[in-house]
């Protein structure tokens, strides 16, 4: 019997994919502004917990709050990138 | 009439334990051969150490209720998360990258929050 096939997605040897993100830790009381980025392939990182990226879709960048769960996921698990078709009436015809 | 793990088998079937959830071919096979019974056996025909021993066996698997709600869980933790993979599974749709042009029966039947089989 094999473990899940999602373990062999990446090697273990590797580790997980870091990205050089501008985290700042917020001294206590103070506001940060969420954290701007492209970078969709990074890990979650368990240091990520409580902090706010904007992530990039391809268009706009989506709001996520890092919670707990999500330690181990990617960053654009988080920011849906297709839209769901509607169907617009042509006007001038 | 023999239980098995709380169910009832008529004696003329195979001593076959596909008839859990979460019982496949591979596992039913080791578990049988554990206790030396054979693939083409009767449930009629096994003695009463054999059943519980199998009994014992099988209350350490996670089957039945126990597996179906634990998927459950894993899917409800996706869509709590606010997941790709979470919304596919509400959506009703492949959740693996799989095309949806043809093809999505299996997706379109199993694939919800509240997973049923």
């Amino acid at each position: 019997m094999f473990p899940t096939r999602a373990l062999c997605a990446r090697s273990i040897w590797k580790g997980p994919h870091i990205v050089p993100l501008p985290i700042v830790r917020p001294a206590a009381g103070e506001r940060v502004a969420p954290i701007k980025t492209q970078a969709r392939s990074a890990t979650i990182l368990p240091n990520f917990v409580g902090l706010k990226f904007q992530v990039h879709n391809g268009k706009i960048y989506n709001d996520v709050l890092i919670t707990e769960d999500m330690v181990g996921h990617k960053l654009g698990e988080f920011s849906p990138t297709r839209k769901r078709f509607t169907y617009k009436q042509t006007k001038n015809k | 009439m023999v239980f098995v793990f709380g169910v009832n088998f008529p004696e003329q079937r195979l001593a076959s334990l596909e008839r859990f959830y979460g019982v496949g071919p591979q596992l039913s096979e080791r578990l049988m051969a554990r206790f030396h019974i054979h693939p083409t056996a009767k449930i009629g025909a096994l003695g009463g150490r054999q059943i519980t021993d199998l009994n014992a066996e099988l209350t350490k698997l996670t089957i039945e209720n126990d597996l179906r709600r634990k998927i459950q869980d894993n899917i409800k933790r996706l869509r709590d998360m606010g997941s790709y993979r979470g919304r596919r599974h509400a959506m009703g749709l492949p959740v693996r990258g799989q095309k949806t042009r043809t093809q999505i029966t299996t997706a379109r039947r199993l694939n919800r929050v509240d997973r049923k089989g």
